[in-house]
Parts: structure tokens; C-alpha cells; sequence
């Protein structure tokens, strides 16, 4: 679906988005992971066609995006990390008038509503919307014509976790229809959660690319942490393919002195630690 | 249709922002200035109205709506939608026409114009200028006042000489000048080949000037405030 290969980007003369290659599968779910201003919306306006003066070479749905026509467009839905709607007009006035500019047939829009949970908030002003309405009036606006390609910027950023749980429902139904889904995101129980691949990207570099499970896998197993009294507390701890090598905790079992013991898992925000030496926020 | 479908809500859109409320009222007030003036005076005061309020409520008018929908980054969506923009364009230039020859209309018969038809054609070309120039200017600011500032070299360069010419008070190679052509249209009188020539070969630069513009406002993230 896409092929991306030596990207390069910038909207000034210093260097900004270099020499990235990937390519995404169709009916996968691909997630830009990485902290805030390291290009992911950037690389995700390229793919989307909106930023045309790059170098090399990025292909979506077998077009190059700088020739894309505005055809292009009938195939790819994109969702903004800002509201995108006539403030003035009720929110079905403004699904009404986008679906309007497609060539295609569109979706039932009071059906999307009711997916989104705004179905009794059809007929108000977009201007009367909270955020977390706003932000999923804007990602059913990205489904009205059933796009091949779905492009979400931040999708789950300011939703509660119901909204947020919901939303990550519709995205996985997306991808079981056959439909492609890049996502950019900083949170990374979303992209553990939801991305078949990921690419840590940091100052528009991908550091990483590989699914989640792999990338978790990669920083080696969890580790084993327990607490024992003795003249006070004292604790140690044992990678968890390695305990029937530890004497200590042997011992601690068959005298039953365990206080207390916790296996940790690394999840994928100490893997995006290990790997760029950054956090993600 | 996807055109037809755009000048509909464009119309729907506008009159939610009270532009059809106001152009009733201001029309109302035109009548009483029309049956206030002497008899003598009323095709040229019709002109000179029309001229100055309906036929260029564009260039304000496109201002504000395209500020607005820079405020409300709706560019955006139509830069990742099928929309090309020379339909974008043609739905503005057409939608805002339609308030303008309405107006014209009643402006036109309340002064007992002779020409309704070359008053109201002249009233459509100007619109379309003007609200290209309104479209052209709009994509390149960011606030009401740059808007405001920008407009003023606009005014000068077309009211000044169409009511100069108004008055026959321009030397004739004048007469070429396009606002000058318009202003005689609009005025009721018919206008030479050259004239019209003239006039759509500027329309023609203008549209393709604000294709490029519109695209390029398209694909510039940047959102402004008001
Ligand atoms: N239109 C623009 N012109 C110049 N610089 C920009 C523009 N848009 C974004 N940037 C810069 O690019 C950097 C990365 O932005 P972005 O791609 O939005 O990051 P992310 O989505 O990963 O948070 C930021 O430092 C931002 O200031
Ligand atoms: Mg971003």
C-alpha cells in the first residue's frame, strides 16, 4: 500500500525528515511512534500528499505522492489532530456537505454517529462541541467514504478512556474490512495495543521498525523482583528464564520466607528508552 | 455534482452568516437613497451604488469567509478531499454573484435603468473580479487587519478611476482600463469588443492566479486568528 524509500524532508534549509525507507502492507495497522515535534505528522502530511517538495520517493496506493490528482483523494481519509468542521453548521450539516464532495457512494452518516456515540448531538453547532466530541466527529468525517487508506493523527489524544476504548474498537474493525490504518501516536499502550508494526521515530529518523511483540522481545526477558525480612527488608531480583539458577530464592521458597514477589515485563516505552535514549512525552 | 453541491452549501453557508440579511436591509436602504435623489441624478447614483456595494462586496466578503475557514482549518480538509480548487473557486465567485445581481436588480429598476440586461452582465463581471481579487488576497494574510490594509491599494486602483470615468472625466484610452469598462457597463451603456476582451482576458489571469493561490493556501497547514 505504501513504499517509502530514502524520504527526505524539510520545511526549511536544515535538514529535517532523512533518508527514511518502509513500506506498509495493505490491511495492516503501521504506528509512528515518537515524542512530540520528531516528524510524525510531518512524514504523515507527505504520505497524504500535502507536502510535495520531498526527495526520494513515497508511493501510496501505487501513486507517487507528489503526482498525486485529486482523485487520490476518493481512496485515502484522513483525520487531523484538529477539528476540521464548520463551526457554524450542526455536525450532520458538515458530514452532509463532506460526504457531498465524493464520487463515491458514501456512509450513513446518522450509523457513524451512533458508532461515535453522538447520535443525540447530530443537530448541534460543531462551535457547542467539546473536545472529545470534536475529536470523534473529525474520525468518523475521515470513514464517510469508506477509504482504503485511513490516515489518523493522534487519534486517542484527549478522549476518556471509554471514548478512547471505543475509538480503538473502530480502528481494529477498520483493519478487519481489509482497510490500511497509519497512525501516529506518543502513547504507547495504543501502538502495543493496536499497531501490527511500529517505527520509533525521533528527529526524523526511524530508530526502529518492527512489530511490538519483537521490539518487547528484543529488550530480552522480564525480570523477577522479590523481598525477604531478615534484620530488616532486603530484596533482589533474577531475569525470569534464570530462577532455578538463583540459590537465593531457592532457598527463600523452601522456607516459605518470601515476603512479597513481582514479575515486570518491559513494555514498549522502555524499549523507546533503551533504543533512542528518549522518552516519549 | 460535485460543483453543484459546493455553490448549494456555499449559499446555505452565507446565509447563516447573515449575508442575505444584510444585502435585504442595505438594498432597502439603497431604494431610499435612489427615491431621495433628483430625478436627473438617479442612473448615475444607481451606478455609482451598485458599483460600489454589490458588484465588489467580493473582495470583503471572500476575505472574511476565507479567514474564517482559515481560523477553522477547514483548508485542510479540503486539501485531502477530492475538491479541485477551480471548483472551490467557481462555487465562491458564483454563489457571491448571485447576492450581487440581486441586488443589482432591485438598485437597477428602482432608477428606471434602460439596460437591465448589460447592467446586470457588467454587475456579474465585476462581482467575479472583484471576488477573485478578494480570494487572491485572503489566501496570502492572516488576520482582518493585514485583510483590511491590503484592500486599500485594490480600492484605489478601481473605484478612483471607474467613478472618474463615471463622470467622463478620463482621457478616452481610458476607456480600455477594465473597472472603466465595468463601471460603463454597469452604468448601462454598451461596451466595445475591445473592452470585453480586455475584461475576460483579465478574468482569465485572475482565475488561474487564484487556482495557484487557493492551491497553495490547500496544502499550508498554518491556521490563523481572528
Ligand atoms: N509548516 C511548517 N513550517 C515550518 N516548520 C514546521 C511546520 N510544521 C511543523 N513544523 C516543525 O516541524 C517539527 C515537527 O513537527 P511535527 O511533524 O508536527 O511533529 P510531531 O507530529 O511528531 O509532533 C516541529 O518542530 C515543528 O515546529
Ligand atoms: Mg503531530
Amino acid at each position: 500500500m505504501i513504499q517509502v524509500s530514502n524520504l527526505s524532508f524539510s520545511y526549511t534549509r536544515q535538514p529535517f525528515i532523512s533518508d527514511m525507507s518502509f513500506f506498509v502492507s495493505s490491511g495492516e495497522i503501521f504506528g509512528f511512534l515518537g515524542p512530540s515535534g520528531a516528524g510524525k505528522s510531518t512524514l504523515q502530511k507527505v504520505l497524504i500528499g500535502m507536502l510535495t517538495a520531498y526527495q526520494g520517493s513515497a508511493m501510496v496506493n501505487g501513486i507517487e505522492c507528489r503526482h498525486r490528482t485529486r482523485r487520490f483523494y476518493e481512496d485515502i481519509g484522513v483525520d487531523f489532530e484538529f477539528s476540521t468542521m464548520y463551526e457554524k453548521l450542526t455536525a450532520k450539516e458538515n458530514l452532509q456537505f463532506f460526504s457531498s464532495l465524493y464520487e463515491k457512494k458514501t456512509r450513513p452518516i446518522d450509523e457513524l454517529l451512533e458508532m461515535v456515540g453522538l447520535e443525540h448531538d447530530g443537530d448541534k453547532r460543531v462551535a457547542d462541541y467539546s473536545k472529545g466530541m470534536k475529536s470523534r466527529l473529525n474520525f468518523i468525517k475521515a470513514l464517510l467514504h469508506d477509504p482504503l487508506l485511513l490516515c489518523l493523527d493522534e487519534p486517542t489524544s484527549g478522549l476518556d478512556p471509554t471514548n478512547s476504548r471505543m475509538m480503538k474498537n473502530m480502528i481494529l474493525a477498520e483493519r478487519a474490512k481489509g482497510k490500511t490504518i497509519l497512525l501516529t501516536t506518543h502513547n504507547m499502550q495504543d501502538a502495543a495495543e493496536l499497531c501490527d508494526r511500529v517505527a520509533f521515530i525521533v528527529n526524523g529518523k526511524i530508530c526502529a521498525l518492527d512489530s511490538p511483540h519483537n521490539l518487547i522481545m528484543s529488550k530480552g526477558a522480564a525480570t523477577v523482583t522479590y523481598t525477604w525480612i531478615d534484620n530488616g527488608e532486603h530484596s533482589a531480583s533474577c531475569p525470569i528464564d534464570r530462577l532455578s539458577d538463583d540459590e537465593q530464592l531457592k532457598r527463600l521458597i523452601a522456607n516459605n520466607c518470601l515476603q512479597s514477589i513481582h514479575s515486570s515485563e518491559p513494555n514498549l516505552n522502555d524499549i523507546f528508552m533503551d533504543i533512542t535514549g528518549r522518552t516519549l512525552l | 455534482m460535485r460543483l453543484g453541491s459546493l455553490f448549494l452549501w456555499d449559499i446555505r453557508f452565507q446565509a447563516k452568516h447573515g449575508f442575505y440579511f444584510l444585502y435585504a436591509v442595505l438594498t432597502v436602504l439603497y431604494v431610499a437613497v435612489l427615491f431621495a435623489v433628483p430625478e436627473s441624478w438617479k442612473e448615475k447614483t444607481a451606478a455609482i451604488l451598485i458599483f460600489s456595494d454589490p458588484a465588489s462586496m467580493g473582495l470583503f466578503f471572500m476575505g472574511a469567509i476565507i479567514l474564517l475557514e482559515k481560523s477553522q482549518h477547514t483548508p485542510c480538509a479540503f486539501a485531502v478531499s477530492p475538491v479541485c480548487p477551480m471548483e472551490y473557486i467557481i462555487a465562491e465567485v458564483s454563489s457571491l454573484s448571485a447576492i450581487s445581481l440581486a441586488a443589482a436588480v432591485v438598485l437597477a429598476s428602482a432608477a428606471g435603468a434602460d439596460n437591465l440586461h448589460i447592467v446586470l452582465l457588467g454587475t456579474a463581471i465585476s462581482s467575479m473580479i472583484f471576488t477573485l481579487f478578494g480570494i487572491i488576497i485572503a489566501t496570502k494574510i492572516s488576520s482582518l487587519n493585514q485583510f483590511i490594509l491590503w484592500t486599500v491599494p485594490i480600492e484605489i486602483v478601481c473605484f478612483g478611476p471607474a467613478i472618474l470615468h463615471l463622470f467622463k472625466i478620463t482621457p478616452a484610452w481610458l476607456r480600455y482600463y477594465p473597472v472603466n469598462v465595468c463601471m460603463e457597463m454597469v452604468s448601462g451603456g454598451t461596451p466595445s469588443a475591445m473592452g470585453i476582451l480586455i475584461v475576460m482576458a483579465l478574468l482569465a489571469i485572475l482565475f488561474i492566479l487564484s487556482k495557484h493561490c487557493v492551491l497553495k493556501m490547500w496544502s499550508s497547514t498554518g491556521g490563523v486568528k481572528l
